[in-house]
């Protein structure tokens, strides 16, 4: 009894993983998981106010079908956004190559001019 | 599967490798582990399905623009931050809330908990007095939760608060149980 008096200022760093969250709102944890996860929700108000949201679908399996479509769409997002950007870097990259290639030009030329005057 | 591949990656340093590289990839990594929780959070708000998930892609975006801004020491306080402010300026736009926000999004930083040397013998019984200058519900609500091991629907049975109300109770007297606490150590 005196360790829980003592414990209840710890906090719990532990992150939750979503299938426990899923057991714990289908209520398939036991007494014990149970109190450990609510202790969790004390110390975390992220985890706590998704815990009331989740609770409002009306299918339980909803929440993790729509994450699992949230998801996808990001990975398209992201992958949108890692080609727009490469596109960039190799406009970026033809017009470095351009201005190299027209230095050398300009070099070259200017070679030939003073040659052909010294001679 | 990615999200098992990098399991043992922490959110730190996911953070980190982006902002090294800024490699967007990292930030696939990190912000699936959020999506269901986000999920809750947009429901809890606004009640509705649909504008839950509408809401989480536009957190996403936000969250994948505001990163490339600035640097974020704690993610989760931080996305925590951004999705809340989010859903309260929907309530607020479809003028469910007519209260004025003052929206300033932080890095947010967890409090640093000090650990002070006390013998446990004393830190026994300043935890028991400071249990006992709580108000009623928080003290019940803590007795009940924290040292009888209840669970918050069990709170809930026997005392005749809602959830919420326990969760509420729970919340605060903690919150006000560290800061007697803090009291006692420093005189």
């Amino acid at each position: 009894m005196n360790e829980d008096l003592l414990n209840i200022l710890s906090n719990s760093n532990k992150d939750i993983d979503n299938q426990k969250l899923m057991d714990y709102l289908s209520d398939k944890l036991s007494a014990e998981e149970k109190h450990d996860f609510e202790k969790t929700l004390v110390d975390s108000e992220l985890e706590s106010d998704a815990v009331d949201g989740l609770y409002e679908f009306k299918n339980k399996k909803d929440p993790l079908m729509l994450a699992e479509e949230l998801n996808q769409n990001l990975q398209k997002q992201l992958q949108k956004k890692r080609a727009a950007k490469e596109k960039r870097q190799i406009k970026d990259l033809r017009w470095l190559y351009f201005t190299i290639i027209l230095i050398i030009l300009i070099i070259l030329i200017a070679f030939f001019v003073v040659w052909q005057y010294l001679h | 599967m990615q999200a098992e591949k990098y399991k043992h990656i922490t959110d730190e340093e996911l953070l980190q490798n982006f902002y090294k590289d800024h490699d967007n990839k990292w930030l696939g990594i990190l912000l699936p582990r959020y999506t269901l929780l986000l999920l809750g959070v947009c429901m809890k708000y606004l009640k509705n399905e649909e504008d839950a998930r509408d809401c989480v892609q536009q957190i996403f975006l936000k969250v994948i623009n505001e990163l490339q801004k600035y640097k974020v020491e704690y993610f989760k306080s931080w996305i925590y931050m951004i999705a809340k402010n989010h859903c309260l300026m929907k309530l607020r736009d479809q003028k469910k809330l007519p209260l004025e926000l003052n929206e300033q999004i932080v890095a947010a930083e967890n409090p640093v908990e000090k650990k002070d040397f006390v013998d446990k013998e004393n830190l026994f019984e300043k935890m028991q007095q400071a249990i006992s200058q709580l108000n009623p519900e928080q003290q019940q609500c803590v007795n009940l939760f924290y040292l009888q091991k209840k669970s918050y629907a069990e709170v809930a049975a026997i005392t005749g608060y809602t959830m919420l109300q326990v969760k509420s109770h729970l919340q605060n007297g903690k919150r006000n149980l560290k800061l007697l606490m803090a009291n006692f150590i420093n005189y």
